[in-house]
């Protein structure tokens, strides 16, 4: 009984997981930008919704898209701004994920700066539940599982089925190649990461109602979608989604078997076992470890 | 005079750690994010030593680096084996599993509550009981320390890791053991950092698992990155910036809480324009490229 109700709980996390998951991947996959500033805009498009639903109060849509579009602008604004350049120089993974870090750290602090380092909650009030059998779940729960249910089949199509997926798939694989063959590569990044951080708003701004938001939250949400990425398949779309909810079951039995402290250590020695020896993921292509680079 | 012998105290500590990093992230180009670790390792196993076993500061500071050194093969091994951002990642994902076992096993660490009331460090009889006091024993083992550092990068071995550093392939080629090398270094790294760890236990007199989280080893890796990585003076200058730093922004009257959120947004912005413009970092050779 205990365990249906976790196993449902794991299943709600998992959702959000996968969103998040295919987020970072369509930036990392397709930059090959370890964007962990990734978690500043989670934050911040969480802290967004927070401004204009509880402190401002504008009707519940209006606030939902509007800080889905504070996500977008920032994550474009970073690439512009950081990115791009980097990306021109030819710089290095290493320096972009230490920029990426730069940003973050700075991004977090801002938002601390602005509304306090205490945990916010962007609903009032305690949330309607609803009873499946011995398993209850909470209207907000339904939407998130409604959520990725709608999303992440969309942009499963999307990505193996139309030409503008097919474009994104060509910068994937081969940026230099995609360039030669017509394709405007800086615009397609600009498009991921609109597309990526939009993504990931969404998930910040439903799970901000379910459990709230801190400013620290984003390092472990970024960390967890990375190592649903590598868990599920770097390279692919589908790997991250599978990895996201393999994950959030994962965590789930751990709190079952264990102790919620443990999460965080079960969840990376899965990826470090994962980096060792099925480099590859669950979906994607059996690599070697040589060829992870 | 003892504002201005804690912030000397806290330069010797993070001089220390920058350059016992500086030689795994900045002479052999292995960027690892799990230094605050090691720090915490040194910290934890020197206290328990002291307090548990009963040993002295020195013996305990002695066999924590030897304990620290070996705890880092645990990561060396499977991690070495990756690259580029996976390397970064695995060593990230030790950092957060050492911070969790620090929470959770609370027999040997106290959990979230610390460990308070660790013994003031003492050698022959003369205790170590003032800041100024403290910044001559921080100072003299930090300098000692980063002698050993100076000692090993000038020597053959610092000049393998260099070759390694720039092209692994040629210098395997040559006949030497190229995960061999970055091991050894890994560890000689992690060891070193155990120096700071108990510098740090010894001074503070308390601690618990927030010192030593992840954001601790982006701010260690930081100070690397910001003074150069590559060079012995650089991870020395990035200390003494980043500590200062923070007492500098004093001046401008900002409310407590605001400070350290202020503190942290310039080292950030800070890490991203050097990144932009001048990836060796102030005084550094190496680019990470």
């Amino acid at each position: 009984m205990l365990l249906l109700q976790l196993l449902a709980n794991g299943f709600v996390i998992g959702c959000n997981t996968a969103l998040l998951a295919l987020s970072f991947a369509l930036i990392y996959n397709t930059t090959r930008t370890f964007h962990v500033a990734h978690g500043a805009t989670y934050i911040a498009s969480a802290y967004a919704c927070y401004l204009f639903l509880i402190q401002m109060g504008w009707p519940l849509i209006a606030a939902m898209l509007v800080a889905v579009l504070v996500g977008a602008s920032l994550g474009v604004a970073m690439e512009l701004v950081v990115y791009a350049p980097l990306a021109r120089r030819n710089a290095s993974m290493l320096v972009g994920l230490l920029s990426s870090l730069g940003l973050y750290v700075a991004l977090v602090n801002v938002v601390a700066l602005l509304f306090g380092n205490e945990t916010k909650l962007l609903r009032p009030g305690a949330e309607a539940s609803y009873h499946f059998g011995q398993v209850s779940l909470s209207r907000i729960q339904l939407i998130e599982i409604a959520a990725a249910a709608i999303i992440l089949p969309i942009f499963v199509i999307l990505l193996n089925l139309t030409t503008w997926g097919k474009i994104i798939r060509a910068v994937r694989d081969d940026a230099p190649l995609a360039n030669l063959i017509g394709i405007n590569v800086p615009a397609v990044r600009v498009w991921v990461f609109a597309l990526g951080s939009s993504l990931a708003a969404i998930a910040a701004i439903l799970t901000a109602m379910d459990v709230g938001v801190d400013p620290q939250a984003g390092m472990p949400v970024l960390l967890t979608a990375a190592v649903a990425l590598i868990v599920g398949g770097v390279g692919t779309f589908e790997g991250p989604v599978v990895g996201g909810f393999v994950l959030g079951l994962l965590q789930s039995l751990v709190v079952w078997a264990l102790s919620v402290r443990w999460s965080n250590a079960v969840t990376f020695a899965v990826l470090i076992a994962f980096m060792l020896f099925r480099p590859g993921g669950l979906v994607g292509r059996r690599l070697r470890l040589e060829e992870t680079q | 005079m003892n504002y201005l012998g804690h912030i000397l105290v806290m330069i010797s500590i993070y001089a220390m750690l920058g350059g016992s990093l500086n030689l795994v992230a900045g002479y052999t180009g292995l960027p690892s994010t799990c230094h605050a670790a090691f720090y915490g390792l040194g910290a934890y196993s020197t206290t328990l030593l002291m307090m548990s076993a009963g040993l002295g500061f020195f013996s305990s500071l002695g066999v924590s680096i030897v304990v620290t050194g070996l705890l880092s093969l645990v990561i060396a091994l499977p991690a070495l084996r990756l690259k580029g951002d996976y390397f970064v990642l695995a060593t990230l994902g030790f950092q957060i599993i050492v911070v969790a076992l620090f929470y959770n096993l609370t027999n040997f660490t106290g959990g979230p509550n610390g460990i308070p009331g660790i013994p003031i460090p003492r050698l022959l009889g003369f205790e170590f009981d003032s800041v100024f006091r403290y910044l001559v024993l921080s100072s003299i083992v930090s300098a000692c320390g980063l002698f050993v550092l100076w000692l090993l990068i000038n020597s053959p071995f610092g000049r393998l890791l260099r070759a390694v550093r720039e092209d692994e392939l040629a210098a395997a080629s040559l006949g030497k053991n190229v995960p061999r090398l970055q091991t050894l270094a890994f560890a000689i790294s992690a060891g070193m950092a155990a120096v700071p760890g108990a510098l740090f236990a010894g001074y503070i007199r308390f601690i618990d698992p927030t010192t030593f989280t992840v954001m601790e080893s982006i701010f260690i890796l930081s100070i690397v990155v910001i003074g150069g990585a590559g060079s012995f003076w650089g991870p020395i200058v990035g200390a003494a910036f980043m500590v200062i730093l923070p007492e500098a922004l004093r001046f401008l009257e900002l409310p407590l809480a605001a400070a350290a959120n202020v503190r942290q947004i310039t080292y950030g912005l800070l890490l991203v324009i050097l990144m932009r413009f001048r990836p060796q970092g102030m005084l550094g050779e190496y680019k990470f490229e």
